[in-house]
């Protein structure tokens, strides 16, 4: 058994990599040594961005062995007339590594044919080692790699150092024009020399000598620890921001959180300004006080422990303040005119080269969104915000702030809104329109902002969907999945009961005037593609595929799919579901013969089991629509995706539903439904056609396994 | 440290790292990434190394001289080094120092840098070097240049100038930079800059622009196919600057303003061609 420290050095990675590529090498590395065949125990991995590291315990001191049987080519060919062994044989000998005399001759069941009995595996690892691990560096997997000097391999960044240590011994790995040496390297600035390296163990603790942190739990729980210390030595609390602290974390490998102010003038900059300007130009943590507003502090973490912070801390300010600075600009010059006048900009700004620009996008919203509204049955208030909002929405991308600050879109318009006298109402469903602004993220607060947030996301899908620019496999460069899951988050948590394609069809009313022609086919395949998204959704509310397929079957809205989902999840266990379900497959199987017509005309019964059906379908019919009340109040609108907040427990209109099992289980035992005389089997097929009709509001229950 | 101490010292830096010093282009150029010393010479396979300070215009970052960081009209040092050093890192970081830039006393960090310049169809990987949260430099690999890969593959340092020499003077505008003793930058540039942001986004006239583009386009275009590569290139460079010029007068649609840039660079990459064929037809000859 044997450790191999195995450590990538490189000039400083992306950070947006150092996470990424430590957990590639560690698949790779699994990945190569099962191909290799060499066992090992657990296998720590560390990264900083200027460094990735496996370090692999009990590896293995030989690959496993293994024998195989090879089959050759047939006996007939493999000699001679004398007997010797021909060139087909000695050629397959060669190819499996052993001697003509060695192979063997056996019968199959498809006549005597050659067989090499060969021995694998019990290499050295010392000996496998340096090819395996030159390759980790060359097929370690990136989204995109760079080229250096006239090196051939290539690599996120330039590979500086590496070092490969198999106990005490360095390994000779040679790749991308660097020899594997018995060094690693401390910080850049605190401690450049190579850093000799002991016993494999005292890796971290060398690094963390050098002024290196390389555990990135380490490394983050360092960094959180120095700005909340740095953040309550002023009185203040960090405003934390997930995504920065992984960026944060990975920008350094020896955190020092160093304090900064801003003239207190810039704090009439809303809030989220300022916290934007000071994350993305930055990198540095907003403070704010307990009360919560924004303070004219923030934390910067340094890579470098500098004795003295003052040049630090004045550079910062300096950096800061010029955006500040240049954000005021933007604050100030964007107010000079009201939103309405930065809408006529939009006809400026590409939308998509066959679908127009913004101006034309905001222009088939604006017929759109009303109607949607119309559809949903909103009340008035709801319509006059719309009425107000929509002429202005979207408008804000036509301002300098965010052309500069992009991922202020929407909170620009509000607070312009807000500056420009508008009401309070409309200013939100101005930010509401534009959310949610990330996968997972936020989503409208009120109902306005809703509509139009679905409006604009339904728009460019079915322009889109109509121009034939779907998405296929794994690439979706339009981010078009990511619209229809925010579509259908929606829908869902504002809990509208129009169904899906009344949406799609209400909204492809915008393009009525324009050139790009919006067919059924463009809405049902938009419906389509956003219906998978719901069902990736409820996937991971754990609901499996044939119970999404189910609830979302017979156009129902978002949001009954959902509902419907959770009860066929909950049935799916109980045996008096299953029973139903076998009989509801036999009446669905047989109504599929019925005719279009009317309802079943009790004057033509004739067999005894008819009636009872019949009579029981009432109850049921009424049953599975109060089961499906029920199910409303039980499960109030939720975030999708999460899951509701607890499982359906149906009551009492369940018994009602499941009371037709009796009566359908005799009808279709006792009763030949199929008969010559076409009255009666016409009659008899209406009787399951309606069976069918009122099970089918749970959802296409034929889906289900029964 | 003046301001020309500041460019004597780097010119006598990378003059010892072997670095040929090249003059200013006499033409107008976005970056020193356009001069033809960096433009084509970062292609074909000779080694190369060249460094010198490379005055630049970007006609819409111009801010009449309000604010400290943003000019029309600055200056870059620019060097490229083909084919990278393995140490460049670490000899960037001596030329700072040289500066009397200790990374030791500041955050000196190498942030991330994805360079992309669509109308030079050129792309590179490398970083933004921070310096207290400043950037100062622009350190990148170039991967393609012209539309051509680039083999070996050169590393352009581009220091700012300006900011550097702010830090080390301890000065919170450009203007008051001191370039010599009793000279600041902007006594030499306050009345340039101004008049110039005056022309580039009022005075400038957009008609004689287009029609300028149109002209230096067909030249372009007419020089590189018979090979005169450098006039023709010259003419490129003439082209993107008229299109800078209606860029800032901001008369360019978006899909206008796209469609500019790709003609642009469907120019820069006839060059890149052309040069590179250039080699070929030379090696050939000396064969």
């Amino acid at each position: 058994m044997a450790r191999l420290l195995f450590e990538i050095g490189t000039e400083e990675l992306p950070s947006w990599y150092v996470a990424q590529g430590r957990e590639s090498l560690l698949a790779l590395a699994r990945e190569r040594l099962a191909e290799a065949r060499l066992s090992h125990g657990e296998i720590r991995s560390y990264a900083t961005p200027r460094r990735l590291t496996i370090d692999v315990f009990e590896l293995a001191d030989r690959s496993e062995r293994r024998s195989e049987r090879r089959r050759g080519p047939s006996a007939k060919v493999a000699f001679d007339e004398a007997g010797a062994p021909t060139r087909a044989a000695v050629g397959f000998a060669r190819g499996q590594g052993i001697d003509p005399s060695e192979l063997v001759v056996e019968e199959t069941d498809r006549g005597a044919y050659l067989f090499a009995n060969v021995e694998t595996g019990g290499e050295a690892a010392a000996a496998l080692l340096p090819e395996l691990l030159a390759g980790l560096v060359r097929d370690l997997p990136a989204p995109r790699k760079m080229r250096w000097g006239d090196v051939e391999v290539a690599f996120v960044r330039p590979i500086a150092w590496l070092l490969a240590r198999l106990d005490g011994d360095t390994l000779p790995v040679e790749v991308a024009g660097v020899r594997a040496g018995a060094t690693t390297r401390g910080h850049r600035f605190h401690a450049p020399e190579p850093l000799e390296l002991g016993a494999i163990d005292d890796y971290l603790p060398a690094l963390r000598n050098a002024k290196v942190l390389a555990d990135p739990e380490e490394r983050r729980a360092a960094t959180v620890t120095a700005i909340t210390e740095a953040a309550e030595g002023e009185g203040l609390q960090p405003v934390w921001d997930d995504d920065l602290l992984d960026e944060v974390v990975d920008l350094v490998e020896w955190p020092t959180a160093i304090v900064g102010r801003f003239d207190a003038s810039y704090l009439a900059l809303p809030d989220e300004v300022l916290a934007t300007v000071m994350i993305h130009h930055q990198r540095f943590v907003p403070l704010r006080t307990a009360e919560g507003a924004i303070a004219d502090r923030f934390v910067g973490v340094s890579n470098t422990e500098v004795s003295d912070t003052t040049p630090v801390r004045a550079g910062y300010e300096a950096v800061l303040g010029g955006r500040l600075y240049d954000a005021r600009f933007f604050w100030d010059a964007d107010r000079q005119k009201t939103l309405a006048q930065h809408a006529w900009a939009l006809s400026g700004i590409g939308f998509q080269k066959d679908l127009g620009s913004m101006a034309d996008k905001v222009t088939r919203v604006r017929e759109a969104a009303p109607r949607l509204a119309t559809a949903l049955g909103v009340s008035d208030e709801v319509a006059a915000v719309l009425d107000t909002a929509l002429p202005i929405f979207r408008a804000d991308l036509a301002t300098e702030m965010v052309f500069e600050l992009p991922e202020l879109e929407g909170v620009m318009a509000r607070a312009y809104a807000q500056a420009e006298g508008q009401p309070g109402v409309v200013a939100r469903a101005l930010e509401d329109g534009v959310r949610p602004k990330a996968p997972g993220g936020a989503l409208p607060e009120g109902e306005p902002g809703a509509i139009l947030a679905v409006s604009d996301r339904a728009d460019k899908l079915l322009g889109f969907f109509a121009l034939g620019k779907r998405p296929s496999g794994s690439a979706d460069p339009f981010g078009l999945r990511r619209d229809a899951g925010a579509l259908a988050r929606i829908a869902a948590l504002r809990d509208w009961d129009l169904p899906l394609r009344r949406i799609m069809a209400t909204v492809a009313g915008g393009y009525e005037h324009g050139d790009t022609v919006i067919d059924d086919a463009v809405v049902d395949e938009v419906t389509g593609f956003v219906w998978d998204r719901v069902a990736a959704l409820l996937a991971e509310e754990g609901v499996g595929v044939r119970t999404v397929r189910a609830a979302t079957a017979g156009r129902p809205s978002v949001v009954l799919a959902a509902r419907r989902a959770h009860l066929l999840r909950a049935l799916a266990g109980t045996e008096a579901f299953a029973e139903l379900l076998t009989l509801y497959k036999r009446a669905a199987n047989l109504a599929e013969n019925a005719s279009e017509g009317g309802a079943p005309d009790p004057s033509l019964f004739e067999a005894e089991q008819e009636a009872p059906l019949f009579e029981a379908l009432p109850a049921a019919r009424s049953g599975a629509g109060d089961l499906l009340d029920e199910l409303r109040r039980q499960l109030p609108a939720w975030q999708l995706g999460a899951g509701p907040a607890r499982k359906p427990s149906p009551g009492k209109a369940l018994a009602r539903v499941l009371a037709l099992k009796d009566p359908l289980d005799r009808f279709l035992d006792g009763v030949l439904v199929m008969v010559d005389d076409p009255a009666l089997r016409n009659n008899r097929l209406a009787l399951l056609r309606e069976v069918s009709e009122v099970l089918a509001e749970l959802g296409a229950l034929e889906e289900l396994r029964g | 440290m003046l301001f020309q101490e500041l460019t004597l010292t780097l010119d006598r830096f990378w003059a010892d790292q072997g670095c040929v010093l090249v003059p200013p282009h006499d033409g107008e150029v976005g970056a020193g990434t356009f001069y033809p010393t960096t433009f084509l010479r970062s292609l074909g396979p000779a080694p190369w190394k060249v460094a010198g300070i490379a005055p630049s215009r970007r006609p819409a970052d111009g801010r009449n001289g309000d604010n400290p960081y943003r000019f029309q009209y600055f200056f870059q040092y620019q060097v490229l080094l083909k084919p990278s050093p393995a140490d460049v890192q670490d000899v960037y970081l001596a030329s700072l120092e040289r500066l009397g830039i200790d990374a030791r006393a500041h955050d000196v960090r190498f942030v991330e840098d994805n360079w992309e310049s669509p109308t030079l169809g050129a792309w590179g990987l490398g970083w933004e070097v921070w310096m207290n949260g400043m950037e100062i430099t622009q350190f990148t690999y170039f991967q393609q240049v012209g539309g051509q890969d680039c083999r070996p593959v050169s590393v352009e340092l581009t220091y700012g100038l300006e900011r550097i020499a702010m830090y080390l003077q301890g000065v919170e505008h450009g203007f008051d930079v001191q370039v010599a003793p009793g000279v600041t930058m902007g006594d030499l540039r306050r009345d340039f800059e101004i008049q110039h942001c005056r022309y580039n986004f009022e005075e400038s006239d957009p008609d004689l622009q287009r029609l300028l583009f149109e002209k230096y386009e067909a030249e372009a275009r007419r020089l590189i196919q018979d090979g005169l590569v450098y006039p023709g290139y010259d003419f490129v460079l003439k082209a993107s600057h008229a299109f800078n010029l209606l860029d800032a007068r901001g008369v360019l649609s978006q899909t206008e303003r796209q469609g500019y840039v790709q003609r642009v660079r469907r120019l820069a990459e006839a060059s890149a061609r052309a040069y590179l064929a250039g080699l070929d037809a030379g090696n050939e000859a000396a064969a």
